[in-house]
């Protein structure tokens, strides 16, 4: 990232290949907690992304998300003096999103609704939507459709934690020990939520498997 | 069983039917959107509150009132432990202050016992004295030694009750050390 390569510059300019994320982070974070609050807007601009997709995919709803991930930027903000640096700020905000998050679908247990977010063009070609039109004999619009539903909905039907585990696994691609530092629990327990959560979404989106 | 193979291959997962929730992403305007609005909202926040540098100091300041108000109440109470301690052992050293006794007019005489009066602090004026007695230093005025025992006390009690003239504010203290007012 662009942001990210301007740090290195400025304070490793010899070794930027061996400064680590977590590193370049930390001179961020350093930077806000001096005084210099735009630099925070490096941090936003690099998590962004990654922060909505996580509360999205638990909320299954784009203006929660949005909403949430605002209040996620600015708690880390707000809290950002007190931030030490014992974790990766990646772990601390994931974190902060999370719990946020939470506690939000607690409160709205009862009232929910579903937005969704439009499916990117170039998946809707890939292999896997090819394999499933041609094994549904389905239009692949309606399929794209269709299957968006069927996965937010087998989503939802997770608890809490299990659905956290299975987007932080399975969407956003985090390995099992950075799970465990998130959500402050053991690897062990990680992989045991991951496999139920599997199993049970197996159950729910059977139609489209095999 | 080669086709067997690539078959099951092909086979669709939870986790591929999972993957494909990461294509489920915004466009370039909702983000145009997300940072005008999560700036608004920093903003307010800033207004809100003060600046995250005082907010730094003040906590920094908050914790330093802290320490100092703990390092008063420590001394505080050291102060209140070493008093006793030290008035014990000064007033058992304390000499006999003996101030104006030439303005000694009056027969009427008031003893006073008091803990901790200060009797070199107190200006000698004409119409009256203050004598401090302590039984551990002797006196040349055998009439102040004479005075200090219990009998002699209050034989001086009696004689000031009867006496019309004088008026009279008894105290009693712990330490020994008698005063004797006169007027």
């Amino acid at each position: 990232m662009a942001t990210s390569g301007s740090v290195t510059e400025s304070i490793f300019p010899a070794q930027e290949a061996q400064v680590s994320d977590r590193d370049l982070d930390w001179a961020v974070v350093q930077k806000v907690q001096s005084g210099n609050v735009g630099a925070y807007d490096q941090l936003v601009q690099k998590y962004r992304e990654k922060i909505f997709s996580v509360v999205y995919n638990m909320t299954s709803n784009r203006e929660d998300a949005a909403d949430l991930t605002q209040e996620t930027f600015i708690k880390a903000f707000q809290a950002i003096a007190r931030f030490k640096g014992k974790s990766s700020f990646f772990t601390w905000i994931y974190r902060i999103a999370i719990n946020t998050t939470m506690t939000f679908l607690k409160k709205r247990s009862r009232r929910r609704f579903i937005s969704y977010e439009n499916i990117d063009e170039e998946v809707s070609n890939s292999e896997i939507f090819e394999r499933l039109t041609a094994k549904n004999q389905t239009e692949k619009g309606a399929l794209v459709n269709e299957l968006q539903e069927k996965l937010n909905d087998a989503l939802q039907k997770l608890s809490l934690k299990h659905r956290t585990v299975v987007i932080l696994h399975e969407i956003e691609g985090l390995e099992h020990a950075e799970i465990a530092e998130i959500t402050k629990t053991s690897v062990g327990t990680v992989r045991s939520r991951l496999h139920y959560a599997k199993q049970q979404l197996q159950g729910y989106l059977k139609d489209y498997l095999g | 069983m080669s086709q067997h193979t690539k078959d099951s291959q092909k086979e669709v997962k939870v986790e591929d039917l999972l993957r494909l929730k990461r294509a489920e992403r915004p466009d370039d305007a909702f983000w145009g959107e997300f940072d005008k609005e999560l700036h608004q909202r920093m903003l307010q926040t800033l207004v809100k509150k003060d600046p995250l540098h005082l907010q730094i100091w003040r906590t920094l300041s908050g914790r330093l009132t802290q320490s100092v108000g703990v390092a008063c109440a420590a001394a505080f109470l050291a102060l209140m432990v070493v008093r006793p301690v030290f008035i014990g052992t000064t007033s058992a050293d304390l000499p006999v202050a003996q101030i104006d006794n030439s303005a000694l007019t009056s027969t009427s005489v008031v003893e006073v016992a008091m803990s901790d009066l200060d009797v070199s602090s107190i200006e000698a004026d004409h119409d009256y004295s203050i004598e401090g007695i302590s039984p551990n230093v002797e006196s040349s005025d055998e009439r102040f030694t004479r005075d200090f025992g219990m009998e002699g006390f209050e034989l001086a009690m009696d004689a000031d009750y009867s006496s019309d003239e004088a008026s009279m504010r008894p105290s009693f203290g712990s330490a020994g050390v008698a005063t004797t007012l006169v007027y």
